[in-house]
């Protein structure tokens, strides 16, 4: 670990959304990720997470401009490999707050291999996956999440195939934390995601995301009876504003094949799906077995080919 | 047997070729390291198959070592073989094909079992008798054969390492302390002492009936420095050790695998994180991510996984992101022969990635250079915030020799560089100020300097910026820090002191104990002959053009692919930078590395043609 100036333990003010800001977002008028952005600040501010010890790692696509428009340290990669970028900080940097920023492209198409390995490394980082249903910031192709029969510029005729359900892909790999949520829900987002940061391991979050220019059908934020909330008393609370207006389901997160059963079916959840605090962290692990590693001088590596 | 022929030499050169998994590389090992100790200096170079165990009795199974032995200290496995011990007819038919053994070279033949059809035998050693080579076929004793049975056929490799040691003058109790020091431990007492009687037999069998010995001299006035046996992926991991990078990432890939294996042992000990990646991709994205985080970070790769790193790389310049890439090189295109060598990288390196690329390329001569390199490497990316590479390859990879032991120094920061190093590397300590595309180069937990990096092009403040002023600036600032480095660069050293004459022959990497030797021999026969091999391929010393201005034609020697219609691509290079006629002399994929002869004779060729 590089050598950092002695932490400062007393701030002379409390962290606000003010100090935050940075330059206006290149986002089109109704973007949900202005949603998202506005949540993820308000969780930051609400938890007084340190910039200075924040990094907010993305890829390609229209999330993937989320680090700049949020004053903490953070690095815009490049197309699907934010995971791998964010491995290396959680193994070299463990005293940061990591927090990955992909769209559905970005994650579940160029990006799926390393959304694979990040689940079953379960390395210490929340990641949220910007789920607009299809490729924006590249002028309407289908993605992995696009819906079937919706036109695309490169599937004029409609997506031809089924989507991938991101929760329950999610859920196939071993995640220890999958949640779901929405750009349009903004107490629901940052209880989501505070439950999401308190726990350790790769925590996926999953937030349904409007893109009125492309398309504005993707999520109806005018209504709710088309989806429930998950809540439990180990889970996330229902969005106060809709709480009477939507379903509500009691479930409880410890419950895998409950979880994936949900996840599996038609209709739409909002929730926590699932929390295992018990599964082996990678970082952790590597970090330890550097621990129990019997120190020796860098004076004497070549001792054992002298001859 | 006739009285027996002891040639007194100052260097030799031998061969053990077996099928893959019979031990050959183990028995190779043992007997170098009796040379070590007896005061010789030694180079071995492996063939290993790609694949783990291919069918016996073929010729893809060919695994063998090629051992040279002198009383002078070896930069390359040198010309042609003495020597040959075969296990077979069809392995040694195999080797004849690569042409690389001395007009007298005398074969052994193991005549193996006499079940098997005497024609094939008939044809092989025919072969041997029409290319003038001496055979001298031969069986394993009775005895011997017995103990090999009861071990399932294996351990005839120590047989054969008997008769070597013998041929080679290792004293039997030498030879038996190595044995001890590799199986001691490993092997239960009785299969232990199977091996030992089975290299006794052999030894006895090649002192009664193997008609010729030779007695490589030791090496005359020690020079009292301690010695070390290494091979060239095991010193560039000891190099990163020492040269104070924390994180190493990688994906299996054949021939850098090796230094992931050597560190997974010992990095965690000196507090090091050796992370194997889901794929190529992610090792470097891994080793990015560390070093974003102020912690020097390493990948490895070959061949097909540096065409999946390019990416990445251009993104660690953009970014203005440390990171270090080593490529050992292997046989291309596409998966092209993993476990043969070639220089053939080059240019994918230095012009890979998309748009314009600012990187520093450096090639490795030989096995002092790979333990020395991660710390110029990890100075450069650090100083500069550019990738850096180091290029080695499967010759010098799998190579392995007795050397001084190097100087161990124990790097702090980039700014702890010793001057040793620079020096070794013919480069002068980079200013203090070097500019940079963002101004703010904060690492991450320091308080109000927030910062975020981009692969999009910015200003000095590190905000996106698509105005052309600010493309423009990017680029300029990027190469700058190149360019300083060639400035920096000092002259590369002329092989022999000849700084001018009819030829001069010029390598990079690991060429350069070939040419070396080369130049020697042609300056020994009073031809004018000059050479030098490069370490720095980008950027190239500023002072070429002026070397090359004196003699009358500069060649290149590389493993690379070249004809009358295509250049190789340092002779590419060369041209471009220099604007002389540089041509290739050898530029070839066969797999195999250059032999010293071999550029002594296309020299000649030369010469004959009146062409210089």
């Amino acid at each position: 670990m590089p050598e950092l100036p002695e932490k400062t333990q007393t701030i002379a003010a409390p962290l606000t959304i003010k100090d935050l800001n940075t330059e206006n977002p290149r986002w089109c008028i109704g973007c949900g990720d202005f949603g998202v952005l506005m949540g993820f600040k308000r969780f930051l501010v609400e938890g007084q997470i340190l910039p200075h010890q924040t990094v907010n790692v993305s890829g390609i696509g229209c999330s993937g401009r989320v680090p700049f428009y949020v004053n903490t340290y953070g690095v815009h990669a490049i197309h699907g490999r934010p995971i791998t970028i964010a491995m290396g900080l959680a193994l070299a940097r463990p005293d940061l707050k990591l927090f990955i920023h992909a769209g559905d492209g970005d994650a579940l198409s160029i990006g799926g291999n390393h959304l694979i390995h990040g689940i079953h490394k379960n390395f210490n980082c929340v990641f949220i996956l910007y789920d607009n249903q299809l490729y924006a910031l590249t002028k309407s192709q289908s993605s992995p999440t696009t819906r079937k029969g919706h036109p695309t510029n490169t599937q004029p005729q409609g997506t031809a195939l089924d989507p991938i359900a991101p929760t329950r892909f999610a859920l196939g790999i071993g995640a220890s934390f999958v949640a779901s949520t929405a750009d349009w829900l903004p107490d629901h987002f940052v209880s989501t995601l505070k439950a999401a940061c308190a726990h350790k391991g790769f925590s996926f979050v999953h937030v349904l995301q409007r893109c009125p220019h492309f398309d504005p059908e993707n999520f109806d934020n005018k209504t709710s009876a088309w989806f429930s909330f998950l809540t439990h008393e180990k889970g996330v609370p229902a969005d106060k504003r809709l709480a009477g207006k939507t379903g509500i389901v009691s479930h409880d997160p410890s419950n895998h094949e409950e979880a994936f059963r949900l996840a599996s079916s038609q209709r739409t959840y909002f929730g926590l799906f699932y929390r295992n605090p018990g599964k082996l962290c990678y970082d952790e692990l590597i970090r330890t077995r550097i621990k129990e590693a019997k120190p020796l001088p860098r004076s004497g590596i070549l001792d054992s080919y002298k001859i | 047997m006739q009285s027996k022929t002891v040639n007194n030499v100052r260097v030799g050169r031998f061969e053990l070729l077996m099928d893959a998994g019979f031990g050959a590389q183990k028995a190779g090992d043992i007997l170098i390291r009796a040379f070590a100790r007896m005061g010789k200096y030694v180079f071995i170079e492996p063939t290993i198959p790609a694949e783990i165990s291919p069918p016996v009795r073929t010729r893809a199974a060919l695994s063998g070592v090629i051992i040279r032995v002198a009383e002078f200290d070896l930069e390359n496995i040198g010309n042609n073989t003495d020597v040959i011990l075969a296990s077979h007819e069809i392995v040694l038919d195999r080797r004849l094909d690569d042409e690389e053994h001395n007009p007298s070279c005398r074969v052994l033949l193991d005549m193996g079992d006499k079940a098997l059809p005497m024609s094939d035998y008939d044809r092989v050693m025919k072969r041997v008798k029409d290319s003038g080579l001496s055979i001298y076929p031969f069986e394993i004793v009775p005895e011997a054969q017995a103990i090999i049975k009861s071990l399932a056929g294996k351990a005839r490799n120590m047989y054969y390492l008997g008769m070597l040691g013998c041929i080679y003058s290792a004293p039997e109790e030498f030879v038996i302390n190595e044995i001890k020091l590799t199986f001691g431990t490993k092997l239960r007492e009785d299969v232990f002492k199977k091996n030992i009687d089975l290299f006794h037999y052999g030894y006895q069998y090649a002192e009664d009936n193997v008609p010729f010995a030779y007695e490589v001299k030791n090496a005359s006035g020690k020079n009292g420095h301690e010695k070390i046996l290494i091979d060239g992926n095991s010193a560039l991991g000891m190099g990163v050790v020492d040269a104070g990078i924390r994180l190493v990432s990688g994906y299996p890939i054949t021939p850098a695998s090796s230094i992931l294996h050597t560190l997974a042992k010992v990095f965690p000990s000196f507090g090091g994180i050796l992370h194997q990646a889901e794929d190529e991709i992610s090792a470097i994205g891994t080793a990015i991510g560390a070093y974003y985080g102020g912690v020097p970070a390493l990948t490895c790769t070959s061949g097909p996984g540096l065409s999946l790193k390019q990416e990445f790389i251009g993104y660690a310049a953009a970014a203005e992101i440390p990171v270090i890439i080593i490529d050992v090189q292997r046989s291309g295109p596409s998966t092209g022969m993993p476990t043969k060598t070639e220089q053939s990288d080059l240019l994918s390196v230095i012009f890979g990635s998309h748009g314009d690329n600012a990187k520093i390329v450096l090639g490795v001569y030989d096995i002092i250079d790979c333990f020395y390199a991660p710390q110029l490497a990890r100075y450069l990316a650090e100083k500069l915030r550019l990738p850096v590479f180091i290029m080695s390859d499967f010759q010098t990879a799998n190579s392995y020799k007795v050397l001084d032991k190097p100087r161990i120094f124990e790097m702090k920061d980039s700014n702890d560089i010793d001057e040793f190093i620079l020096d070794h590397f013919g480069l002068q300590r980079l200013p203090e100020h070097i500019e940079m595309v963002r101004t703010e180069q904060a690492v991450p937990g320091t308080p109000g300097k927030m910062r975020r990096v981009t692969g999009l092009n910015t200003d000095q403040t590190g905000k996106v910026n698509y105005f052309s002023m600010a493309s423009q600036r990017s680029h300029a600032v990027r190469n700058e820090k190149v360019h300083r480095v060639q400035r920096a660069l000092k002259k590369p050293e002329l092989f022999g002191g000849r700084e001018e004459g009819d030829v001069l022959i010029v390598g990079w990497g690991s060429a350069k104990g070939a040419v070396e030797e080369a130049v020697s021999y042609c300056q020994n026969q009073g031809l004018a002959v000059g050479g030098m091999c490069l370490r720095f391929v980008n950027p190239l010393p500023l002072m070429l053009t002026e070397i090359f201005s004196k003699f009358k034609k500069v060649v290149t020697v590389e493993l690379a692919y070249g004809d009358p219609c295509k250049r190789p691509p340092l002779a590419m290079l060369l041209r471009d930078h220099a604007l002389v006629d540089v041509q290739p002399l050898i530029s070839r994929v066969t797999g195999r590395p250059v032999t010293p002869r071999s550029i002594e004779t296309k020299v000649k060729e030369l010469f004959y043609a009146g062409v210089a």
